[in-house]
């Protein structure tokens, strides 16, 4: 990791005053819908929902192939 | 000597700022949101189908947006596009450099992208009468350690030279140069809404950029190692890292901050790649120890293992239609998993 020199000094402080200004929403609300939001999804979700597995393209649909 | 002092000290107060920004809004944890949600089942998948053709080392895949396509890079020097349901390879493409790092495919399905230590970023035309270079990307100061498309016009590349890169492929010119992280660029990942993009680097940190207009929004922290692998949340709101550091963790863009992190005692490997299921409940990471680990996004529990690769997992992904995951590795398969 090489050290900085002075103009990539100045644009990692400007960098870092723009990156402290962000608004930042509290993790109560924000990890409450993320958790919300991908419990909302299971159901879709063919690796958790075993009957969207059904239709499986890569599981051979018959035992035998007549070639 | 004095302005540099003065910049250094500036630069530290600012990020002592943010974390306490950060502590400000941590109310809670991941751990009791999540205490009341049922534990994910065990995850045991089979392997499908195993496609052989590379000769050496795979070190990329992606699949194509069709769900069925996947490109493929190996340091066998070539390219290879298969059709996952048939197990069949559909072209192949010969590079000119055979020290390819990644690879990847547009949306259209028309344009494959690799690159890697001849630091150029190639894109070829698959679908013309036979596979055509259409643009050689030659401007990054390092090896290209990932790209991604945007669209058949727009692609994000990730350098060793520690920048990130929007080219346009009209011109072959770069469009944005995103310049921030102080170790090398080793992955990238569009959000879902492709206004932006997150980086892992050598730094061990991650960055959120503005696609347009190359500022970085926020910076995360936590890892004590290199981030080799990188993914959004479908909802776009969190990012999951891998790092050779042994750990996965969750950052909530949000919060800015990092609310989960996956980790096991036993678990000695660097995780070289990851991919979530469609839900984002579960998250696939391939390690340095041949498996690829299934963690609950949510408890941070291990619910499955993927084993039957002879050497590193390298790479990783799940469809678009989440309905299954593809490993590639070291010991040349890739293995299509459900």
């Amino acid at each position: 990791m090489e050290d900085l020199d002075l103009p990539q000094m100045k644009r990692e402080v400007e960098s870092l005053q723009y990156q402290l200004a962000i608004s930042r929403e509290k993790s109560s609300i924000t990890v409450t819908e993320l958790v919300k939001w991908i419990e909302g999804c299971v159901c879709d979700d063919p690796f958790l929902n075993p009957e969207l597995m059904r239709a499986n393209p890569w599981v051979e649909k018959g035992k035998c192939v007549i070639l | 000597m004095g302005e540099m002092d003065t910049l250094k000290k500036e630069a530290d107060g600012l990020k002592t700022q943010i974390e306490a920004a950060r502590k400000a809004v941590n109310d809670t944890t991941m751990a009791a949101v999540a205490s009341g949600v049922a534990a994910a089942p065990r995850v045991q998948l089979k392997n499908r189908k195993t496609l052989k053709g590379h000769l050496a080392k795979i070190y990329g895949l992606h699949w194509s947006a069709d769900n069925r396509h996947m490109v493929s890079a190996s340091q066998d020097g070539k390219l290879l596009i298969w059709d996952t349901y048939t197990g069949n390879k559909v072209y192949a493409v010969p590079l000119k450099s055979s020290w390819v790092m990644s690879c990847s495919m547009a949306p259209s399905g028309n344009l494959v992208a690799s690159g890697g230590l001849d630091n150029m970023c190639t894109i070829v035309n698959i679908k013309a009468a036979s596979p055509k270079t259409l643009r050689e990307l030659d401007a990054h100061e390092g090896y290209l350690s990932h790209s991604r498309f945007l669209s058949d016009t727009e692609i994000l590349t990730a350098s060793g030279d520690t920048t990130c890169c929007l080219w346009d492929l009209e011109t072959g010119k770069q469009k944005v140069i995103y310049k921030s992280h102080v170790g090398d660029c080793m992955c990238l990942a569009v959000s879902p809404d492709q206004n932006s993009f997150i980086s892992g680097a050598c730094d061990s940190s991650a960055k959120l950029w503005d696609v347009r207009d190359g500022g970085c929004k926020q910076t995360f922290i936590g890892h004590t190692s290199d981030i080799n692998a990188i993914a959004f949340f479908p909802s776009g709101t969190a990012v999951i890292t891998g790092s050779d550091d042994c750990t996965l963790k969750m950052y909530d863009l949000r919060a800015d901050q990092e609310v989960n992190g996956y980790q096991d005692a036993a678990l000695n490997a660097g995780v070289t790649s990851v991919s979530l299921s469609s839900s984002g409940r579960l998250i696939f990471a391939g390690y340095d120890n041949f498996n690829c680990n299934i963690w609950d996004s949510l408890k941070a529990e291990k619910v499955g293992v993927l084993s039957g690769h002879d050497n590193r997992v390298s790479c990783i992904g799940v469809p678009d239609d989440g309905l299954g995951i593809c490993t590639g590795s070291w010991d040349s398969f890739l293995k299509i998993w459900n």
